[in-house]
């Protein structure tokens, strides 16, 4: 299967200064570079004069040199690729492009952030995917494609809008109360992931107004994500990695002949599944017996649906007309890369529309530009590398995510347009949803990316490097209530429209000075890197609100506001300053040891907490090297220890400060004590262990690797409970409470079958967490005894306990779990629920066959979620229902699954339901297997010779839900739009 | 091989030069981590480095005492929580209105009410020590200057302390901004807390002037504090001291004068008044007028109780002045008309009363009965009956003085700041007068509870007071 960028590339002759070159035995010096297939230079490959013990190996540029005379014969090898051997005889410089063995899954460099580690001498945890996962998935944002792909990595998109966040969590949540974000790195640069939204502008069409920052980057320029894990991994990021690291690294141009690619593709989009919801006979049948339950026999005035005022035989699927859509999507991107040795380019393009599953249309826009340009100087010691990325995002989106009322409408509700073409509103009797699309969301987000990496060799094996990099992004977005939302019966008029604009921008940069050395001694190499950071970043935000217009033609016009109001303005300065630096030991190529550590000064921090040491050991033993299995191709131990921090603390809460309020007194303002001063807090701090094991079989094609993890933080941030004597009733603080978070993740790869015409791969993984409160001083007297229970999760729920149906009532009854008689929320809601995932994973495999491929990805989870029934109306009121509450209890001695229905005027059962909404049967199984990603394309090969060729492609997303949960998509329970379904077709057209 | 070397001790120079460098990065400084101060916000030096801000911690006080705690004329101050604690106030309001469980005496120990009323006075004790603190920190605000904030700042919290205790009992007084030590603190005795009170009394009378330092009397001077120091002499039971500190403000009458017709009592120029809460914008009123105006019935929140309408006497000015009523087909609800604005109007007319000097009279009249002087405590109850409209007190003994006074207290200063709840307290008539009118009502609700979630972070404030 050949994907995108593969070609073979004619190595141009290159000749290094011969007067170094010293005439003995009629020796020459012999230069020359190693590439893998795809034209990556390739470090520590092992180059021995044939018979001799006479050898070196590459350097990071994939560059060797040596002494040999024209008789020696180069032999070349390095694990996972196919050993060559070439005679030396007149050439004194070699392109080698090294061909895989059988299989490669020994052969891969790992980005570790500062440094880079072949992935056979690696000592910490990294999960990686590449290009090739990536592009075979129609996402927008680069975290939907790491989904399921990644032991350890848990990820849950928020909502299926265009333009959502996602919630990520790499080996569970570590802190209580901060943040449990990753810290994100785009080619060397940390990028911050907090949102600029503002709930305000944005909070009822994209759960809490989370608008992920990610959704900047292009998923197709990404070459690679790899996610650290574990604390040899994590450590050299000091207080920023104790919630894991996601490096995302952009494609990089390549030497060699210009290349254009352009990749066109267009596809639809709809809601994954829906809810088993009542049909009008059903949902009218259910009415008519709660009014009959609750003894009212005349059907009050306000119940259009049954007393007549309604047409009784309407029936209208709200799912299907409020978010039944088909959404299309349309992308086109192009790029064009090339270059000589000494420089080498990338252009990129792409422009994305995609309209949505709502009624009316809306669409989200995108564009970015990405480019790559490296220079590499004549005498191979200067390198400059300078990459940069722009986007422009336009979502435009409905105000309010419809798929509330869709679930909750009756469904013999009225038409929603009139014979005119008109909103109806049905004389007032209901509330039109589609009003709600009167009210519209418009984002514009531009973001840059710049980053440059500059080295020069002072010594052959001593490198300075400086990383550098400047980012800004600028959010406007805003909210339109105009009057037109409401019922024109009102009588309102645009002095009742509102609008709510947000803007916000961010800048960012970062310097990071770096000197990188390594020596070769008798029996290792060592590898040293010293380096330091400065970072600063500054965020503004401004949230206005307008009320009252003389027309709503001028809704955004603020200065034709009746009313402004400053909702929220915010500025906030972060500077970060560290020092950081690893020390690599390689015995004998068999035992490794890696320490890193870092210094990090944050000004989060109080003057005297400003700065915390981090660090971590890794090791790893090759034990393949030293004991001889004829089974075994490959096997390596490794463990690591360190301690990490978490810095998700918010901005300036170590201050005494008072707040500027508007509690005016005789002409001044209003100033407030902010909080509590308490100067001494600190980070967090997350200590991690692992140990993994690695192995590979049948000459490399099976590997398989388990770790075992087990991390605790402490130090927790809470907010710590206080006497009202203090003035106030709380303060954050450093608290001794202790969270662990332990598992076991196992990876399995493949080779399936591989011949000349067909190969199978296959790759399964599967995560096995653990999270546990281990240690929480004073948890009952705190406000985080209803939360949390000790040797619990920390995302539990503490619920009542659905005893059953009383057969003489019918109504609902619960456990008491302290025997009063009564069942009250402190004192019942005694049951805990898991909401943790039990595990996790996912299922991959490709296939190609001549110029075939199929790639079929399965991700599953297991774990228990919130019902249908956690934000229901007790059945019999005017909102339609699960079919599942038909099993209800009609007459006395009735057995049932649910309570007698009833309209609310039965106060104890609309007690009931309100406690049952709120008890372990609000919770069932929402466990799923989804086909996640189907993709299968066709390659034309249009000329063989100079590699053009043309790829026809389908792919498929979520594409299939196995589950046995009923309360629609299993993946989120927020009430929020679920993640959609999409198909593409595409063509790609290398050139 | 000379070329070699040269080329070889060229990169070691280069690289010393490198190495310097990256050094230098590497050694960095501590200034890359300061920031400027976070946007809204102010650091708590900085308040008190300039006049304007730190007289603004100081007014913030007032804003809160007007708009959130204690005297303040909203559903929460004490003015309509203690009406409907005791004769003065029936409910109307919402079921989950916390008033309720006031009126209907079931309240516990972890009634948000209570630990509003707990949390938002601590919180004012608060802003005042922190005031005290910056000021003593402080090194460029003039000497008058910090004299009128001290004495502000005292003032506020010996009147947040003297509602504690008459509400709770015996309290912890609190004087510094030290959480650590804060958190722990003990209840003192009631002899303590007064000791307290008095000591931050006598020095903010000392360090404030005569005269009102803005054109209103909207901040403290030497008379709020005499006015504050009366009450608490009051309540102390020293009545010499109690008829000399309220004797101060009755011969200020430059400044001070009841006013002749009791519609202008309440207005913003009252020469009755001794201290008012300046309402928060221009055109603004008082919150009382806000809070218990009604113009239809029924009432949306609360109205007077009937008995206390009854009980005044006929053509008593104040009944037919200070009580509003309105009559729908089900019958006639009264509301507290003292102050007559529940609406902005172009300039506000009326600003609430926190000390007005028919309170000094009603004092002085009630110290001098406690001393036997029977004239004397005759000439200042009738003072306030004549202005009432209404003949002179027949009562002619102590005992029957101390009941006239405790009766023209009821409808001088009703729905005041819960002036009728602590006179009965005080006057030890609580059962008395509670008793047949609350099926609710137990002889231990003369205090409040502490505040449960109090009472769990701090084991020192123990043990509950009875009843709880």
């Amino acid at each position: 299967m050949k994907i995108l960028f593969r070609q073979c590339l004619r190595g141009s002759i290159y000749l290094l200064l011969s007067s170094f070159a010293l005439p003995i035995h009629a020796q020459v010096s012999v230069s020359g570079l190693i590439t893998d297939s795809s034209n990556m230079p390739i470090p520590g490959v092992n180059i021995l004069l044939k018979n001799t013990t006479t050898g070196t190996t590459t350097n990071f540029e994939g560059r060797f040199k040596l002494e040999a005379s024209p008789s020696d014969t180069l032999v070349v090898s390095y694990i996972g690729f196919k050993t060559q051997e070439l005679a030396v005889r007149e050439q004194v410089f070699f392109t080698i492009n090294l061909t895989p063995e059988a299989n490669t899954l020994a052969a891969v460099l790992i980005n570790a952030g500062y440094y880079t580690v072949k992935d056979k001498e690696r000592t910490g945890s990294i999960s990686r995917i590449t290009a090739k996962e990536i592009e075979n998935q129609p996402v927008n944002n680069p975290l939907e494609a790491m989904q399921g792909r990644m032991a350890g990595v848990e990820v849950v998109q928020n909502s299926g809008v265009p333009g959502g966040g996602f919630e990520v969590k790499i080996r569970g949540q570590n802190s209580i109360m901060a943040g449990n974000e990753p810290l994100y790195i785009i080619d060397g640069v940390p990028y911050d992931s907090r949102t600029l939204g503002s709930g305000n502008s944005s909070g009822a069409i994209i759960p809490g107004g989370n608008i992920s920052p990610l959704n900047a980057i292009n998923p197709g320029i990404i070459e690679s994500i790899e996610v650290l894990k574990d604390a040899d991994a994590t450590a050299i990021y000091g207080s920023r990695g104790a919630n894991g690291v996601v490096l995302i690294t952009t494609r990089k141009g390549k030497e060699g002949k210009t290349k254009f690619t352009i990749n066109s593709s267009t596809g639809i989009a709809s809601i994954t599944r829906k809810m088993d919801l009542m049909n009008t006979e059903q949902y009218l049948e259910m009415r008519r017996e709660a009014f009959a339950n609750d003894g009212i026999t005349e059907y009050p005035a306000n119940a259009y649906d049954v007393n007549g005022t309604w047409d009784e035989d309407r029936y209208t699927d709200w799912q299907e007309a409020l978010v039944g859509e088909t959404a299309n999507t349309s992308k086109l991107q192009a790029s064009v890369s090339g270059g000589s040795k000494s420089t080498q380019f990338l252009i990129s393009g792409m422009y994305q529309n995609e309209t949505t599953v709502y009624p009316e249309d809306f669409n989200y826009d995108r564009i970015t530009i990405n480019s790559n340009i490296r220079h590499t100087s004549s005498s191979d010691r200067f390198q400059v590398t300078l990459n940069t990325g722009y986007t422009l995002e336009d979502n435009f989106l409905p105000g309010t995510d419809l798929s509330f009322s869709a679930i909750r409408l009756a469904p013999n509700a009225p038409e929603l347009y009139d014979d005119e073409g008109a909103l109806n509103w049905e004389n007032s009797t209901w509330t039109n949803p589609l009003a709600q699309l009167e009210g519209k969301y418009r984002n514009k987000t531009k973001s840059l990316f710049s980053s440059a990496v500059i080295s020069y060799k002072l010594m052959d094996n001593l490198e300075l490097k400086v990383n550098s990099g400047y980012g800004y992004t600028n959010l406007q977005d805003n909210i339109t209530s105009p009057h037109t939302v409401y019922d024109p019966a009102f009588g309102l008029d645009s002095e009742n429209s509102t609008v709510i604009l947000n803007g916000a921008d961010k800048d960012y940069w970062i310097v990071e000075p770096q000197l990188h050395w390594n020596r070769t001694l008798s029996n290792g190499v060592f590898n040293i890197l010293v380096g330091s950071t400065f970072q600063k970043q500054n965020q503004e935000k401004q949230t206005l609100a307008g009320l009252g217009f003389p027309s709503d033609r001028l809704i955004y016009n603020l200065s034709a506001a009746t009313t402004l109001l400053v909702l929220n303005e915010d500025i906030i300065q972060y500077n970060s300053q560290s020092f950081f630096t690893r020390l690599n030991y390689a015995y004998k190529n068999k035992l490794f040891v890696n320490l890193t550590g870092r210094r990090d000064g944050s000004s989060r921090f109080s003057s005297g907490n400003k700065y915390g040491n981090f660090g971590a050991v890794g090791a790893a033993w090759l034990f393949s090297e030293d004991i001889n299995l004829s089974w075994l191709s490959f096997g390596k131990l490794r463990g690591s220890y360190g301690v990490t921090g978490n810095d998700q603390i918010g901005d300036y809460q170590y201050l005494q400060t008072y707040t500027i309020n508007d509690n005016f007194y005789d002409g001044n303002i209003g100033l407030n004590p902010a909080r509590l001063n308490n100067p001494n807090f600190k980070w967090e701090k997350n200590k991690k262990m692992e140990i993994a094991l690695e192995l590979r079989f049948l000459n490399q094609r099976m590997a398989f690797s388990t770790a075992y993890y087990k991390n605790r933080s402490s130090n927790q941030l809470i907010n710590y409970a206080l006497p009202g004597t203090t003035g106030f009733t709380s303060i954050q603080a450093n608290l001794d409470a202790l969270v662990e978070n332990s598992g076991w993740e196992i990876e399995l790869n493949g080779a399936i079958i591989q011949n000349e015409s067909f190969d199978w791969k296959a790759s399964f993984n599967l995560s096995l967490p653990k999270n546990e409160l281990l240690r929480f001083p004073g948890l009952e007297n705190s406000t985080y005894t209803n939360r949390f229970v000790i040797g619990e999760p920390l995302s539990i729920a503490k619920l009542y306990n659905l005893k059953g149906v009383n057969p003489e009532t019918g109504l609902f009854e619960f456990e008491d779990y302290n025997n009063d008689g009564t069942i009250t929320a402190a004192e019942d809601r005694q049951y805990i629920a898991d909401l943790t995932p039990k595990f996790f994973g996912g299922f991959s495999n490709s296939l190609s066959y001549k110029n075939w491929a199929m790639d079929v990805f399965f991700q599953f989870v297991k774990k228990d979620g919130y019902n249908q029934y956690r934000t229901s109306e007790p059945p019999g009121t005017m909102t339609n229902q699960p079919v599942s509450v038909l099993g209800r209890w009609q007459k006395p001695g009735d057995q049932a699954e649910m309570q007698r229905f009833t309209t609310g005027a039965n106060s104890e059962a609309f007690l009931a339901h309100s406690q049952f909404s709120q008890s372990n049967a609000a919770i069932s199984d929402a466990s799923f297997i989804r086909l996640k990603s189907l993709a299968l394309s066709y390659t034309l090969p249009l000329n063989k010779s100079n590699n053009t060729s043309c790829r026809i492609s389908v792919q498929g997303q979520n594409l299939l839900t196995f589950t046995r949960f009923k309360g629609g998509d299993p993946e989120q329970m927020n009430g929020f739009l679920p993640p959609l379904r999409r198909i593409t077709f595409g063509v790609q057209l290398h050139l | 091989m000379k070329t070699l070397k040269i080329y070889y001790r060229l990169q070691k120079i280069k690289q010393t030069i490198y190495l310097l460098i990256c050094l230098l990065l590497i050694s960095g400084c501590e200034d890359f981590l300061e920031i400027d101060e976070p946007f809204g916000q102010v650091p708590h030096q900085e308040v008190y480095e300039d006049e304007a801000t730190a007289t603004a911690a100081v007014t913030t006080m007032y804003a809160k005492l007007r708009d959130e705690v204690l005297v303040t004329g909203t559903s929460f101050g004490m003015g309509a929580l203690m009406g409907l604690y005791t004769d003065e106030l029936e409910f109307y309001g919402n079921p989950w209105d916390p008033s309720l469980t006031f009126y209907y005496h079931q309240i516990v120990a972890s009634d948000v009410g209570v630990e509003s009323i707990w949390g938002k006075s601590y919180n004012l004790v608060y802003m005042s020590n922190a005031v005290l603190e910056g000021l003593e920190s402080s090194p460029n605000l003039s000497v008058s200057v910090k004299n009128q904030l001290r004495g502000e700042s005292l003032f506020i919290r010996s009147l947040a302390h003297f509602y504690l205790i008459n509400l709770f009992g015996e309290i912890p007084y609190i004087t510094t901004t030290d959480f650590e030590m804060n958190k722990e603190v003990l209840r003192m005795p009631k002899e303590t807390i007064y000791e307290n009170i008095l000591l931050d009394l006598t020095e903010a009378k000392t360090l404030l002037g005569d005269t009102y330092i803005s054109e209103e009397r909207i901040r403290a001077n030497k008379w709020a504090v005499s006015a504050l120091l009366a009450r608490v002499y009051l309540y102390m039971e020293r009545w010499e001291e109690a008829e000399m500190e309220s004797s101060l403000l009755m011969d200020n009458t430059l400044l001070f004068n009841l006013e002749t017709d009791i519609n202008n009592e309440f207005l913003k120029e009252s020469t009755s008044a001794i201290l008012q809460l300046k309402s928060k914008n221009t055109g603004a009123n008082s919150q009382e007028g806000t809070t218990f105006i009604f113009v239809t019935a029924p009432p949306p929140f609360v109205a007077l109780t009937n008995t206390l309408v009854a009980a005044m006497e006929g053509n008593d000015l104040r009944k037919t002045h200070w009580i509003g009523e309105v009559t729908d087909g089900n019958g006639t609800w009264y509301f507290p008309y003292k102050y007559k604005q529940y609406s902005n109007t172009g300039n506000s007319m009326e600003y609430s009363i926190v000390f007005r000097l028919a309170e000094q009279y009603l004092i002085r009249a009630e110290a001098r009965a406690r001393q036997h002087n029977i004239s004397g405590a005759q000439d200042d109850l009738n003072r306030i009956r004549q202005r009432a409209g209404l003949a002179n007190t027949t009562a002619t003994d102590t005992e029957s003085l101390l009941e006239a006074i405790l009766n023209e207290r009821r409808f001088e200063l009703f729905t005041e700041h819960g002036h009728r709840w602590f006179d009965i307290r005080r006057f030890g008539v609580a059962d008395e007068v509670l008793t047949p009118i609350k099926p609710g009502w137990s002889p231990t609700n003369v205090l409040l509870p502490i505040p449960e979630a109090d009472l769990l972070t701090n084991p020192n404030l123990a043990p509950q007071n009875s009843g709880y």
